[in-house]
């Protein structure tokens, strides 16, 4: 069971690698929150943990609900035409992930986690963490890297619920609201890029140089 | 106790300045408020200096003289700042570069960052470092961004973006860390004590991977050499005040982040491993921040890569190692933060005047500003590690530790790149603070909490280069943290 979830969440990723316009991307996002979520659940119901429900519970307000809808408002708010400006086509970018999780997969084991469905999970948490990264250096828009910061997050959240069962408590819900925080405050920037420069393309933010 | 005053007084100015309307109350309430942050720090110099490491709350908060040393520093800027604000902001409403209402909010904002400048070296628990560390990126970009120019959001953004990604690295790394501690079987816990208690017995290979992840994401907030992108638009478009919190503080909050992973890594795999990461990227921010002193034409960005240099000599101090080496970064993180709040403020005072951050416009200082312009002059002797001042102190320990050490190349490595900067300084601040004075400029007076911060600054400066023979037992206690094994 856990291992479809798994590749659930691989899936949503690479669908948000071959995204063209912002709001699939959004979309894109809220499944792999979602196929999140699902693990916490499970995983909170096999080792009958009450803290994994709360933090499943707060992973389906904040990052299935919460967050997409902010950023599909902000998207519509600041009105310009949704493309995501790619720098890397599409089937370059599906090739580009598929190697950076084959790297990750080489990785996972170099570190040692050789057996059963945890590989598989430090697998697809990598490559979750490489594929943000990339995503956020590959496309053009300032919303982008907000999804990009936001899918690593996903997949560090991953990487720690399957290195060594979650972080201690009060340390998940703190980086949590980090993350809150963040997203807001750079939702918040967006909004002012838009302002001062009338577009939102991270390419043509060239006044700073030497 | 101590620590709650330290901790407290940010929260509580930063609540204050919501109420109190007057601004130019306010702002010597705050700078009244941080003198009282450093004499507390001071204190817990002392405390942690005599009785060694104290746990508080369950283990929550953990000092040991390495964190007391950081909130020492920090406080130190933190005051400076809050005098040079004083004079700054209240020529900025002046000016109606700032509303009344928004010099409100630097004051709040100000305070905040301060605050989780302040929480970064207390928290014991390495997650919450982590968080703590994150929010001075997020509380600061509105700092960077504060005059809401198209330059000064273009920078705040590149800062936040560059900063927060570069972050989730270092937890990546973090949670490696507690990876490696929970193989260890016993109990689970992300505190540092509990890890450096445990660290000799850790799986090698994770912790050295797990290091590299540290290193390239605090690295990025210290400003290392291939990470240090944002740190130049940053640093330049800040309120001068920030700027010099920024440069002075901010870069060391995420070398202590380092230093503390840094400890258990030497435990548990080994100190060459440690030496040879931190020497290569400090020597590679010598080098990069190097060619860019020497072309450039920005004065803000010209300060801003000397942070990048001096990040590096200290990171080379601490990979060299030795008890000298050590003491002296140790070191040099005061003397820098002492130093560039002093230029930073300098900066801010010939910005705000000639209206231009370019070099080749900027001619005459001295004959302006001549308080100003005398202090920069001094404050570029001291950067450049001229003998009179701290700086010259601590870059030679590390220098005759290299020496000692047997390794020349980076000796010679250090003194060549050093030597060009100093030519460069000299080249950029010469044309610019002496020449006749400009036409339609008339000298101008300055005022007195901005000298104040002027002048405490190159006290620090000049003091504590002659008393660090007094007070290097327990430097060298501190570095012996580093290498107990």
């Amino acid at each position: 069971m856990t291992e479809l979830i798994l590749l659930g969440v691989l899936t949503a990723t690479y669908l948000m690698v071959i995204a063209k316009r912002m709001p699939a991307l959004i979309r894109s996002f809220c499944y792999q929150s979602f196929f999140l979520f699902l693990v916490t659940l499970l995983s909170g119901f096999m080792e009958k943990q009450a803290d994994l429900y709360i933090i499943a519970l707060l992973i389906l307000v904040s990052k299935v609900i919460i967050i997409p809808y902010a950023l599909g408002l902000i998207a519509k708010k600041i009105n310009i035409d949704d493309n995501l400006g790619l720098f890397v086509n599409a089937q370059l970018s599906l090739i580009t992930a598929l190697i950076l999780t084959y790297c990750s997969w080489v990785f996972a084991k170099t570190l040692g986690f050789g057996q059963g469905y945890q590989l598989l999970a430090i697998t697809v948490a990598l490559s979750v963490i490489f594929i943000g990264a990339f995503l956020m250096i590959s496309r053009m828009k300032a919303l982008t890297q907000v999804v990009g910061l936001l899918v690593m997050e996903n997949g560090i959240f991953l990487f720690a619920s399957f290195v060594s069962n979650g972080m201690p408590f009060f340390v998940e819900i703190a980086i949590f609201l980090d993350v809150f925080v963040s997203v807001i405050i750079m939702g918040l920037f967006v909004y002012k890029i838009n302002k001062l420069f009338t577009h939102i393309d991270v390419n043509k933010l060239s006044r700073l140089k030497g | 106790m101590q620590i709650i005053i330290v901790l407290g007084i940010p929260v509580l100015l930063a609540l204050a300045a919501l109420f109190i309307k007057k601004q130019r109350i306010f702002s010597i309430i705050n700078s009244i408020g941080y003198l009282a942050v450093l004499s507390e720090s001071l204190l817990l110099l002392k405390i942690t200096a005599v009785s060694g490491s104290i746990k508080l709350y369950g283990d929550f908060i953990y000092l040991d003289i390495l964190s007391a040393f950081f909130i020492f520093v920090i406080s130190v800027v933190a005051f400076a700042s809050a005098l040079y604000s004083i004079g700054y902001i209240k020529k900025d409403i002046e000016k109606n570069a700032v509303s009344e209402r928004k010099s409100r909010a630097y004051y709040i904002l100000f305070n905040l960052f301060c605050f989780s400048m302040l929480f970064v070296p207390v928290v014991n628990n390495l997650g919450m470092l982590w968080v703590a560390i994150e929010m001075t990126t997020l509380i600061s970009a509105f700092l960077v961004g504060f005059y809401n120019s198209k330059e000064s959001v273009e920078a705040a953004w590149k800062y936040i973006i560059i900063c927060s990604v570069g972050i989730i690295f270092a937890l990546l790394g973090t949670i490696l860390f507690y990876y490696a501690f929970s193989l260890l079987g016993g109990a689970k816990s992300l505190n540092w004590s509990d890890m450096a208690a445990n660290a000799a017995a850790m799986d090698k290979n994770i912790l050295k991977v797990a290091f590299i992840f540290i290193l390239v994401g605090y690295g990025t907030k210290a400003g290392l050499a291939p990470m240090h992108t944002w740190l130049p638009d940053a640093h330049s478009q800040a309120v001068a005040p920030i700027s010099a919190l920024l440069s002075g503080v901010l870069l060391k909050t995420a070398i202590y982040a380092i230093l503390r992973f840094g400890i258990i890594v030497i435990k548990g795999a080994g100190f060459a491993y440690f030496a040879n990461l931190m020497i290569l990227l400090g020597l590679a921010s010598l080098a990069i921040s190097c060619g860019f002193i020497l072309v450039q034409k920005d004065l803000k960005r010209l300060l801003a890569y000397s942070s990048i240099e001096h990040v590096g000599i200290i990171s080379i101090g601490f990979g060299l190692g030795t008890p000298w080496a050590v003491i002296g970064a140790l070191l040099h993180i005061f003397n820098h933060a002492a130093a560039k709040s002093l230029m930073f403020f300098g900066a801010g005072n010939i910005v705000s005047v000639y209206k231009k951050h370019n070099m080749n416009g900027i001619r005459g200082v001295i004959s302006v500003m001549p308080f100003t312009g005398f202090m920069l002059l001094l404050g570029m002797f001291a950067l450049t590690g001229f003998p009179p001042f701290s700086l010259f102190i601590s870059e030679l320990l590390i220098i005759i530790a290299a020496f000692t050490k047997g390794t020349y190349l980076i000796a010679a490595l250090l003194l060549f790149f050093l030597a060009v900067i100093f030519g460069a300084f000299i080249y950029h601040f010469g044309k610019m603070l002496f020449g006749n004075l400009p036409k339609g400029m008339e000298p101008i007076g300055e005022p007195l909490s901005g000298k104040l911060a002027f002048i405490f600054l190159l006290f620090q400066l000049c003091a504590l280069g002659a008393i660090v023979l007094f007070i290097k037992k327990d430097l060298i206690w501190a570095a012996w943290i580093l290498f107990q094994s």
